[in-house]
């Protein structure tokens, strides 16, 4: 485990001369969008015409558009089913896919597939399985003899959606479990197994404690993603003028600014959506303190 | 792709942030505004618009046309898909560096032409006093504001109700004809749908594109009596009685009868069960017919049907603009003025996505005699009971307001009249929001 090693000497060298780039890009991109987005919020701006101070206004409306709230509501319950959905599915899926199977790199693949896939398409294949009348699902669940979901109506889709971002997030969250799966050493296995732990005790006493730094990471980034998804949701769930059954808060921000004349609200928006992420990460690394081990 | 959106709504914050500090481009210096119209200087303007490749073809002839006639001028054409080019556009627009010449939808223009970004088309205009003379005047109306026009016209929409022939004879249902009666519409698509025995829906009667306004659901509204806003665009009126009874219609229609599709089912269908084959009737605008002409039926059209309050449809122009920044106004105004002219308005004709704003090539063979054999006549008719569709500053948020609330409804999730009730309150506050 190399986690503890510092960079010595050329080493150093080295890290910062790759790292410099990354943060160019982030001082001179990111950094200045972030000021501005700040600088906005506090502003009335439609895009043509000089931005007038705003003061909190932008702010005050955070609590009082409708839209808004129930945006920030979907986002909420999204986050809340698709996050633990990640984690334990690519967590079991990269379990599954570290065994000696034939044809391993096959089955890998096709679970990585839907990562490189474009989501529009793979959302297109979606609606033909979601369909109500037309469906591929629908059509099983009549030939069991059960009667049609319509799986894409308001009271549905938010689980047709978690469901589909769910399965497009299992591939990469399966590689990051993979490496630090492959990153225990099987001795530790070999020594319980002739304890007699069979395969349950061994997952959940040697694996998941020591993979914990990799479901860190893997509920991180799945944190960020969540508060960001947008693409699925929309092939499957858009309504007309850019509106959607399922609205989260990324399509309140994008048509207040891009729609609405409304970059000094889309701006506020923006930044409450920075804030929670960013308050969720604050919890995290305070549970990392407490239960990550660090071998 | 998933961070990508987000990133974009970031980076152009700091694009539009930094863009007033940019300086022109080297080759765009200024022409002096009283220079004669045509330049004798070679000038190249930008021109953007939306559209699909069909449509960049076409105007790239166009342009080629343009350049003929006018050796000096070279115009430079950037086509986007509607969602990135109203993105594309305001970031160019707020960085100062707008394109010469730009498409502008006719309900949007407001909002662009009462932030100062349009230039004043008006001087150009008066010392031209014949150009607008062939031109439809029901195209001109959305451009003029009290001093003056800050855009003109390319093309128009009409509403008009589209049927496959194929299910009427099927059926031994009569034809639309331009006596038809909404109740008349009614019974027919009664007559036209079929319920199979698990009581599914495989033939539906009549479909709407129930997002927007203009097809289908402003036109049954004004047939009624009713209006969708006041003339000061203060005040909705979709929630007034006469609207209500023609949603109530619609209403009906969809979960009484079942002749209409809610949007769910309608979404299977790839959004239009007509061209999908599953519904008899529709009403779109021209903008339909290429798509339309490799249905696997035959079809045509009729005029919208007469209601208690007579006959109504909407009337829509798409048209170009000058942005006020444009270094090369007197070469972008000769290529809007190429635009009207009989040679584009020919091409345009052809393209066949809508119907050409000049009347004389709009009466001629070029439209009339297109590919898809129907009665093209209807469209350019039916400008004589047409309603322009609303052009205020805030229609998009107004319109997103009332289509968002009004969503549920057609889906069968919501009542209608509730909704109403807390849609149109929505809505006035928008308006008031823009005022």
């Amino acid at each position: 485990m190399e986690y503890g090693l510092r960079p010595l000497g050329r080493e150093k060298f080295w890290l910062f001369a790759l790292l410099t780039p990354t943060f160019i890009g982030l001082i001179f991109g990111a950094l200045g969008s972030v000021l501005a987005t700040v600088a906005l919020s506090f502003a009335n701006w439609d895009l043509l015409t000089p931005p007038t101070w705003a003061g909190l206004a932008n702010y005050v409306n955070l609590f009082k558009d409708a839209k808004l709230l129930l945006s920030l509501t979907n986002t909420i319950k999204f986050s809340a089913m698709y996050v633990p959905g990640v984690v334990i599915i690519s967590l079991l899926v990269a379990v599954l896919m570290n065994r000696k199977i034939r044809g391993v790199s096959l089955f890998r693949t096709a679970y990585f597939l839907p990562a490189v896939t474009s989501a529009v398409a793979t959302a297109l294949v979606w609606n033909m399985i979601y369909g109500k009348d037309t469906g591929i699902l629908n059509f099983i669940l009549e030939r069991l003899g059960m009667q049609p979901v319509c799986w894409l109506c308001t009271e549905n889709a938010m689980y047709a959606v978690v469901i589909v971002n769910i399965w497009g997030a299992i591939g990469e969250g399966m590689i990051i479990f993979l490496a630090g799966l492959t990153a225990i050493p099987r001795e530790y296995y070999e020594a319980a197994e002739m304890d007699g732990a069979n395969g349950f005790h061994q997952f959940f006493n040697i694996t998941v404690p020591l993979i914990t730094p990799s479901i860190f990471f893997q509920t991180l980034i799945s944190t960020i993603n969540a508060f960001q998804a947008y693409d699925y949701i929309y092939m499957l769930t858009r309504r007309g003028q850019g509106d959607s059954s399922v609205p989260v808060v990324v399509f309140s921000i994008y048509r207040n600014a891009w729609n609405f004349f409304n970059y000094g609200g889309a701006s506020a928006q923006a930044i409450e959506l920075t804030v929670i992420v960013a308050a969720l990460m604050a919890f995290y690394f305070w549970l990392e303190r407490r239960y990550v081990v660090y071998e | 792709m998933k961070r990508f959106l987000f990133i974009l709504v970031i980076a152009s914050l700091l694009l539009a942030g930094c863009g007033g500090a940019k300086t022109p481009a080297a080759g765009n210096q200024p022409v002096a505004s009283s220079a004669p119209a045509v330049s004798t200087a070679p000038t190249e303007i930008s021109m953007m618009m939306w559209g699909d490749p069909a449509e960049l073809d076409v105007w790239n002839q166009i342009v080629a046309d343009f350049h003929q006639a006018n050796p000096n001028i070279t115009v430079k054409v950037e086509v986007s898909d509607w969602d990135s080019y109203w993105t594309k556009l305001k970031t160019l627009l707020s960085a100062g560096t707008p394109p010469d010449v730009f498409a502008m939808d006719a309900p949007l223009y407001l909002d662009y032409q009462s932030r100062g970004v349009l230039l004043n088309l008006q001087p150009y205009l008066d010392k031209n006093p014949d150009m607008l003379n062939g031109v439809y005047p029901q195209t001109l109306e959305a451009y003029k504001t009290p001093d003056g026009m800050y855009g003109l016209p390319r093309d128009f929409q009409t509403i008009v109700l589209f049927y496959n022939k194929d299910m009427f004879d099927a059926a031994g249902v009569a034809y639309p004809t331009a006596d038809w009666t909404y109740d008349d519409l009614r019974a027919a698509a009664k007559k036209l749908t079929k319920i199979g025995a698990d009581g599914k829906v495989t033939q539906f009667g009549y479909s709407l594109d129930l997002w927007d306004f203009e097809p289908g659901m402003s036109e049954i509204i004004w047939s009624y009596g009713g209006d969708l806003i006041n003339a000061e665009h203060t005040k909705t009126l979709v929630g007034a009685p006469k609207a209500r009874e023609a949603f109530q219609f619609l209403h009906d229609m969809m979960f009484v009868d079942k002749s209409i599709p809610d949007t769910n089912t309608a979404s299977e269908y790839g959004g239009d069960p007509f061209l999908a084959g599953v519904s008899a009737m529709t009403a779109f605008g021209h903008w339909v017919v290429p798509g339309y002409t490799d249905a696997k039926f035959n079809w045509d059209i009729a005029p919208m049907p007469n209601g208690p309050s007579g006959r109504a449809t909407s009337v829509n122009s798409a048209g170009f603009v000058v942005g006020k920044a444009s270094k090369n106004p007197d070469a972008a105004f000769e290529f809007l003025k190429y635009v009207l002219s009989e040679p584009a308005q020919t091409r345009l004709a052809e393209l066949g996505f809508a119907c050409p704003v000049l009347k004389s090539v709009a009466e001629s063979d070029a439209f009339l005699k297109q590919k898809t054999q129907i009665n093209q006549k209807i469209f350019l008719d039916s400008l004589a009971f047409a309603h322009m569709k609303p052009v205020f500053k805030g229609y998009d948020e107004w319109s997103s307001t009332i289509g968002d609330g009004m969503a549920p409804v057609w889906t069968g999730e919501a009542e209608l009249g509730p909704t109403l009730d807390t849609v149109v309150p929505a809505a006035d506050e928008v308006l008031a929001n823009n005022q």
